[in-house]
């Protein structure tokens, strides 16, 4: 890394700080907005980010609404998504990483394959399984399928196989099992990884948007993503309310990244560089 | 090892892997031969109607919807990939520079992207909306559409697609950027130092040194980008709906339309591999960029 000094290094870092701000700026206005009274008229951009402020919009919109039905809905999906692939993803991985056995290849191909196999292209067909197992319009109709993705198990893989064998003969003379080495070793080694897969789990089903649309019939069992659209559809004229939606439904994350966000940065050049 | 343990971990491993297996057959791997067969079907909400063959293919073919939406995808790719690629080089090379506000620039740039779709596709309509939008507010006050003029972001024919592609580089341009800084970092400080012995100027170093050694980066990037643009619905549907008319409905919403919407599925599963076939080709092709960075 170079040190920057100069007029071209004061310029690059003003730019820099410009763009930072540019970025935030969406989010601050609806932060600000959410603050204002519900049917206050402005009368240049700045009124909207000056006071004065009040936090009467988020109980409103969190006692009499959907919205925390729908928050609620959207935790018990993504941390049950979270913990399931959690439990299964690195089992599947170590033995795959680990485990010696005929056919290994054949097994890690066929999980690779699901890379290539977008939701996106494959709603309706996974719409009629869905229904004929009888999830549709239940949590585990929303869960399962989050948990069944290639990417999580690969990214573990990779991890796993720079974990030295050593360190499991070593334990496998002691007398351990697959199980205890499983537990007592590949386990507590690879809690970066799992931290950095259960953020991109958790996000990914908080955020999800297509499948929930398909698998949702009813307004009680709504995640926030597919409930804010109806929700702000209800409001046409005055958009305070809706932000406030918003918010309340972007703050977790935004709390979680700024908790996690060393993970994220390196799981997303974990995603990137190993396949 | 013996033959004996190596029996052993076979069984050992299909039991590690049988609980991701078991899910992952289901809902990953058997959709994609159940759309197979449901492609050949009249075949609406409430079960199959009849065989129809290649029925559904051939409608495809002459259907000027499916034509038009996949025209839009592709458009979207066009327009969002050089765009998101720019911006990510631009972005990762002013976050990698050594000041105090580095930190902060990263967090920044890469915020959005934790947002979910229908949030940032709220904050766009809004932000867009005419008369009470910030963006026309913006441009009122400093004074650069005279008052009474109301852009329209969201309805234009044109402005539509202006405010889709900025507000999917807005939101998803970070997770590239985060792939740039990570690639840049690994360049090593002694590459630069040669080249300012030799007197190259800073401008000179990011042209002949930083680009062209961050070409799998480049392609890696693109590759993701287009498979994610490919994918593109989420934002389209909420903001736009695929309007004004569908000129900018995207092929995901005409399949998800046809499907759920006219309760047609066999049509829209058919139409759904033309997607798959694409996105596959693409995929390929990552995965050996990305195994060509692993062997070395």
């Amino acid at each position: 890394m170079k040190k920057h000094t100069g007029v071209g290094g004061w310029v690059l870092t003003v730019l820099t700080v410009a763009l930072a701000i540019l970025f935030l700026l969406p989010l601050l206005w609806s932060l600000a907005v959410s603050l204002k009274h519900e049917g206050e008229g402005v009368s240049n951009v700045l009124a909207w980010f000056l006071p004065p402020y009040t936090l009467e919009n988020y109980p409103r919109v969190l006692l009499a609404s959907g919205v925390p039905t729908w928050f609620v809905n959207s935790l018990i999906v993504a941390v049950l998504s979270t913990v399931l692939t959690l439990v299964i993803s690195p089992m599947a991985a170590y033995a795959i990483a680990k485990i010696k056995f005929r056919g290994a290849t054949v097994f890690y191909v066929y999980f690779i394959l699901g890379l290539m196999i977008p939701v996106e292209a494959m709603v309706v067909p996974l719409f009629l399984t869905a229904n004929k197992l009888d999830l549709i319009n239940t949590f585990a109709g929303l869960i399962l399928p989050n948990v069944a993705v290639s990417m999580n198990f690969i990214i573990m893989v990779s991890f796993m196989r720079r974990i030295p064998d050593e360190l499991i003969e070593a334990a496998t003379i002691d007398g351990a099992g697959y199980w205890r080495v499983y537990g007592h070793i590949i386990l507590p080694l690879s809690k970066t990884v799992l931290v950095t897969v259960g953020i991109f789990s958790f996000t990914a089903s908080w955020n999800n948007y297509l499948w929930p649309l398909l698998a949702t019939m009813s307004g009680d069992m709504f995640t926030l993503p597919i409930g804010i659209p109806t929700f702000a559809g209800t409001y046409t004229i005055d958009y305070v309310m809706p932000m406030t939606a918003n918010m309340v439904a972007s703050l977790p994350m935004i709390v979680l990244f700024v908790i996690f966000e060393r993970y994220i940065v390196k799981g997303v050049s974990l995603t990137g560089i190993k396949g | 090892m013996n033959p004996k343990r190596r029996h052993r971990g076979l069984g050992t491993a299909l039991l590690f892997m049988a609980p991701f297996g078991l899910l992952y057959t289901v809902f990953t791997i058997w959709p994609v031969f159940q759309g197979v067969y449901v492609s050949f079907y009249k075949w609406g909400l409430m079960g199959k109607q009849s065989f129809v063959g290649l029925a559904n293919y051939t409608r495809a073919f002459h259907d000027k919807y499916f034509w038009g939406a996949l025209g839009n995808t592709t458009k979207f790719v066009v327009i969002t990939v050089p765009l998101l690629i720019v911006t990510a080089i631009v972005l990762a090379l002013l976050a990698n520079r050594a000041t105090k506000i580095r930190k902060f620039a990263r967090s920044a740039f890469y915020i959005p992207s934790v947002l979910s779709v229908s949030v940032i596709s709220y904050i766009a309509i809004y932000l867009g909306s005419p008369r009470m939008g910030f963006i026309n507010e913006l441009l009122h006050d400093i004074g650069l559409i005279p008052p009474g003029d109301e852009p329209q972001w969201i309805i234009g024919k044109n402005l539509a697609w202006v405010t889709l592609a900025l507000t999917t580089v807005w939101w998803t341009v970070g997770f590239s950027m985060l792939l740039y800084l990570a690639a840049l970092q690994e360049i090593p400080d002694e590459v630069y130092e040669a080249a300012e012995v030799d007197g190259a100027s800073k401008v000179r170093q990011l042209f002949s040194i930083t680009l062209p050694l961050l070409s799998r980066t480049h392609w890696l990037v693109f590759l993701l980008q287009v498979i994610a643009s490919f994918k593109v619905f989420g934002q389209v549907r909420l903001i736009t709906n695929g309007g004004p008319g569908v000129s900018t409905r995207p092929l995901v919403q005409y399949v998800y339309d046809t499907g759920f919407g006219k309760d047609n599925l066999g049509y829209a599963s058919a139409m759904s591999y033309a997607l798959f076939i694409i996105l596959l080709v693409f995929s390929l092709l990552q995965l050996r960029v990305q195994n060509r960075g692993d062997a070395s």
